[in-house]
């Protein structure tokens, strides 16, 4: 049965990709590039069952905070121009 | 960032609970996966988060550079101390059981402290990272 969900969620994550090569826009490629995090949480999180090692999902926790903030940063970047203060863009 | 009201609002619930992780992944980690590096990146990445949502000013204002620096340098005093203590008390460098009377106890003693030198000085490491790209000039026209 883990077998079987890994699959699917590697077909979903291969889909993933492909959307992130073609996407027309650059927010098509950040919201594949998201999706494509949480299916790698969910991959964590059925190979450590199908390893028997349920104390993967600290691991796929970690990985699903760290896709948030770096989802935040990569938006930031591309909406202002700067991971800092908005206020030095607005004083050039 | 001053308008998104539902990214401040979801950062402030998360920072907590990312700092609370951070220490779970620390102090846990001789029982489970996890350690001083990976402990130190999950902390600074709360700080990062807040540093991102309410600037690069906001976050020097809750930790300064000074103290960064000063983090950054007490980690490795902290590792290369238990090294020189053990190797006064007797055993070779980094020989954690001689750090007490019973070589278990020794043992957790050793690398408890350890591992809190790494996550200190990981963590600093982090956040001057960021503080580096976030004050660089803007890129965008």
């Amino acid at each position: 049965m883990f077998t079987a969900a890994l699959f699917a969620v590697a077909v979903a994550m291969i889909l993933c990709l492909l959307r992130m090569l073609l996407g027309p826009t650059v927010y098509d490629r950040i919201l594949a590039l998201n999706s494509f995090g949480t299916k790698t949480v969910l991959t964590i999180a059925i190979a450590g069952f199908l390893m028997g090692r349920p104390d993967f999902l600290d691991i796929a926790l970690v990985y699903a905070l760290i896709n948030f903030i770096g989802t935040i940063a990569i938006l930031k970047f591309f909406e202002y121009g700067t991971l800092g203060d908005e206020s030095l863009e607005e004083s050039e | 960032m001053r308008y998104h009201l539902v990214l401040r609002t979801v950062a402030k619930i998360l920072i907590p609970l990312i700092m609370l992780f951070a220490f779970y992944v620390q102090f846990h980690g001789d029982y489970g996966p996890g350690g001083g590096f990976q402990a130190g990146v999950i902390f600074s990445a709360s700080l990062i988060l807040y540093g991102l949502i309410f600037g690069l000013a906001a976050l020097k204002q809750v930790i300064r550079p000074w103290v960064v620096r000063v983090m950054l340098a007490s980690g490795v005093l902290i590792y290369g101390g238990v090294g020189v203590a053990s190797l006064l008390l007797g055993g070779n460098f980094l020989d954690y059981g001689v750090l007490a009377h019973d070589p278990v106890h020794g043992q957790h003693l050793g690398i408890l402290l350890i591992e809190l030198g790494v996550g200190i000085t990981v963590a600093a490491a982090m956040i001057t990272i960021y503080f580096f790209f976030a004050g660089r000039k803007t890129t965008k026209q």
